[in-house]
Formats: structure tokens, sequence, C-alpha cells
């Protein structure tokens, strides 16, 4: 006979019985809808990214010059050094960006300030062309004095330059579970 | 003047002179009125000798008892006990048994006698308090008295009156002046036993997971401010900007399809 406490609780079970029994006398509940994030929480969200992102690049530069130091290798070659650094960084960057864009939608920045970048036509996740194209509009929106993200203030889906670009929005992540990427969720129009 | 002296004088003479025939006759009658008062004392002391003798005869009779049994077991009996009882007479025995201080002197009789001596030696002879105990234990008595008392407001009340007591408080006091408690507690400070134990405890997945979850709802909480302030930011900010840029804002279009497109944003 098992005791009271190897026994599995019931609650779950009863949990899920009772949202079947409620889903079959009311329907599928109504998609949460969906908020567009402005300019402040995704500039926070970016400001953590790139907190992040210099962070692990100081770390490994730090290192790297440590060791480069200890080889005493000769001056000439620290403009080129210099050059592959900086591609490395630009390669380290964009990779972050784009891997988290095109896997989750949620870079940790987005994670904390509880938002996504999803596809602006059906809210799936971008693909890494799409990431990609929007990593070029972010550089674009920021090189005229960041008036690229001044439409996110103007636009009634808050949307910057890099999403156009992009063909994306930023939206808050519900309290529920992450919409699936097969399916379309409610909100969402062709307009842009 | 003389016939009437005369007739004044007659009863005077008339009354001496009776009262001293009273007086012969009484002398003469006295011996017979004192054997007449012996002989009624002896006859009523033969009279009673002879109703006890009859008293004992009939009490020690067996029919006599048969008769007291018969009018024991009888209904008449019964029922006039029954009537005593139901009337005040009870009432009236209780009354008396109170006025006359009737149980304090029973009681005074026995504590005075080696009565009571003598059954508590009995009791402890035949261990009866063993058995009692016992027979408590087994009962569950002990346990249901103990759940009462912790469950009831006695204990409480109890606990309350001693704490609040300027005994208990005097006690206190004196402890923890007493160089008792200081060495006490330096001597515990010194054990290692108790760090490791301390270490033990900290080292726990419980205290662990405590902290872990304490650290994290105050992250949590940190940046749930973050978020909400945000977002309030966000709307602040559009506002001054379609202020700013002389734009309508276009409340009216849905945000979502549905609705506008910063919610809780009116438009300007």
């Amino acid at each position: 006979m098992s005791s009271t406490a190897d026994r599995p609780s019931a609650a779950p079970r009863l949990g899920a019985r009772a949202q079947v029994v409620a889903t079959r006398v009311h329907g599928e509940p109504p998609p949460p809808a969906l908020e567009y994030q402005g300019l402040v929480t995704r500039g926070i969200a970016f400001a953590i990214d790139a907190f992040v992102v210099n962070a692990v690049a100081v770390v490994v530069a730090a290192a790297v010059a440590l060791t480069l130091s200890a080889l005493g290798l000769s001056d000439s070659l620290d403009t080129v050094l210099a050059a592959g650094a900086a591609w490395l960084f630009f390669l380290w960057s964009a990779a972050y960006f784009v891997v988290f864009w095109s896997s989750t939608g949620q870079t940790p920045g987005n994670r904390l300030m509880e938002i996504r970048v999803v596809r602006a036509d059906d809210g799936r996740v971008l693909r890494p062309w799409r990431s990609l194209l929007r990593l070029f509009g972010l550089m674009l929106a920021a090189l005229p004095l960041f008036l690229g993200f001044l439409p996110i203030l103007l636009n009634d889906r808050r949307r910057g330059l890099q999403d156009w670009i992009g063909g994306s929005v930023v939206v808050g992540v519900p309290e529920a579970p992450p919409p699936q990427p097969a399916k379309e969720p409610a909100g969402f129009t062709r307009s842009g | 003047m003389a016939s009437a002296s005369d007739e004044g004088d007659a009863p005077r003479s008339a009354g001496p002179r009776r009262s001293g025939l009273t007086a012969i006759g009484a002398a003469a009658l006295r011996p017979a009125v004192g054997a007449a008062r012996l002989g009624r004392r002896v006859t009523a002391r033969a009279v009673d000798g002879a109703t006890l003798r009859t008293a004992d005869l009939v009490l020690n009779s067996k029919v006599a008892g048969e008769v007291v049994d018969k009018v024991a077991d009888s209904p008449l009996f019964e029922r006039a006990v029954s009537r005593a009882l139901a009337g005040p007479l009870v009432e009236a025995v209780s009354r008396d048994v109170v006025r006359y201080a009737v149980l304090d002197r029973v009681a005074e009789t026995i504590l005075r006698s080696d009565a009571l001596e003598s059954v508590l030696e009995r009791v402890d002879a035949a261990d009866v308090p063993r058995r009692v105990v016992d027979r408590m234990l087994v009962d569950g008595i002990v346990e249901e008295t103990a759940a009462r008392v912790l469950e009831g407001p006695e204990l409480e009340r109890a606990a309350q009156t001693v704490l609040e007591s300027a005994a208990a408080e005097r006690l206190v006091r004196q402890v923890i002046e007493s160089r008792l408690l200081d060495e006490a507690v330096d001597r515990l400070l010194e054990s290692e036993d108790l760090w490791l134990l301390v270490e033990e405890i900290a080292r726990s997945p419980a205290v662990t997971e405590a902290i872990t979850q304490q650290s994290m709802g105050f992250a949590d909480q940190v940046a749930d401010g973050v978020r909400a302030r945000s977002r309030r930011a966000d709307i602040w900010l559009e506002r001054a900007a379609r202020r700013a840029l002389r734009r309508a804002a276009a409340a009216d279009e849905p945000a979502t399809g549905d609705g506008p497109a910063t919610p809780g944003v009116p438009p300007p």
C-alpha cells in the first residue's frame, strides 16, 4: 500500500480535466491581446544586450591581449590584430542578435524586459536572413542621429526603421506560454 | 354598737378554728397519701419494666423480623418511601443537615479517629493507586486530559499570568544577569560543534534554496518595477512626441487589429 506522500497529487490532473471541460463548454479562450512595445522599453532591453555583448568582448579581449603580450609579438602586428578584433567584435555582435532573434525571438535583454521580436505578418519567429536585415536596419536607423527610431513614437504598431526593413514588430510576452510558430496569433495584420 | 362589733368579729373567730381542723385532717391523712404515692410509683415502675420486657420479646422474636421484612417488601412501604422522597422531607432533612452541621461533625469525627488512616492503609495495601493510574492510562484519559489542557484556554491564561507576573520578570532578569548564562554562552561560542552545526545548516539544501528563492524574488521585483516604469515612460514619450510634431494619434485605428496601438493611451 502506497503512502500519501508516494501518491501523485490529484490537483494537476483535476486542473487539466477542468480545463478540458471548460474548453468544451465555452470554446477556446481568446488569445491575449498583443501589446506593441515602445521606445523606452526596447531601449532598455538593447542597453542590457549591449552591456552583455561588450562585457563578453572585454573579457575575451583582455584574455587574448594577455596571451599575446606573453608571446611577445612585434608592434607591427598591432594594427592587424586590432582590425581582426574589430571584425570579430562585429561578427560576435551580429551573431548574438541574429541567433537570438531567429531562435526564440528574445535576446537576454528582451527576456528581462519581457518583449519579443516576431514577424509582422504572422507573428512567427524571424528567419535568419530577416534577422540580418533587421540588424542592418538597426545600424541604419542609428546612423542619422537615431532618427530611424523616431517612427516608433509615431507609428500605431510602434515600428522603427529596422522593423520595416526586417518585417518585424516587437510585442510583449504574455503570461501564458509563448505563441506557437505554426499558429497565427490574433491581432496581426498584413499592413505594416 | 356592741352588736356591730360582734357581727364584725364573728368571721374572725370561725376562720382559725376551721384551719386548725384542716391541719389536723391533713396530718391524719399524710400517711395514706404517702402510701398512695409509693404505690403509684411502684406500679409505674412495674408497668415500665413489663413494657420494656414485652418490647424486647417482640423485637427479638422471629415474627417481628418477618413482619419487618414483609413491611419492607410491601408496595406500601415502597410507596411511602417514594412519597417521602418526592415530598418536602428531603429538603427539610437537607436543611437540618446543613443547619446542625452534620457533615462537618461527621467529617471531624472521622478525621479525629483512626478510621481514615485505616482506610488509606487498606487502599494502599490493595494497590489501588497503581490500578487507578493503570486504568487511566489504558483508557486514554491522560491523553484526553493533556489534549484538553493544551487546546483549552486555561494553559494559555496560566502561561500569560506567569509571564506577566513580577516573579517571572525577576527570574528572567536574574537569569540574564547571572554569570552562569555568560559562561554558558561563552562556552557555546567556543564549541566547535556549534560551528559545525551552523555550517551544516547553512549548507543544507533547504536553506540554500530559501536564500536563492528570496534573491530571485527580489530580482523579479526589481525587474517588474523597471518594466512597469519603462512602459509608462513609453506612453509619456509618445504623447510628448505626438504633441511636438502635432500629429494626430491614430487612437481610433486598431493597434492589434481590434484596439489602440498603445493600450491606455487616449488620443492627444
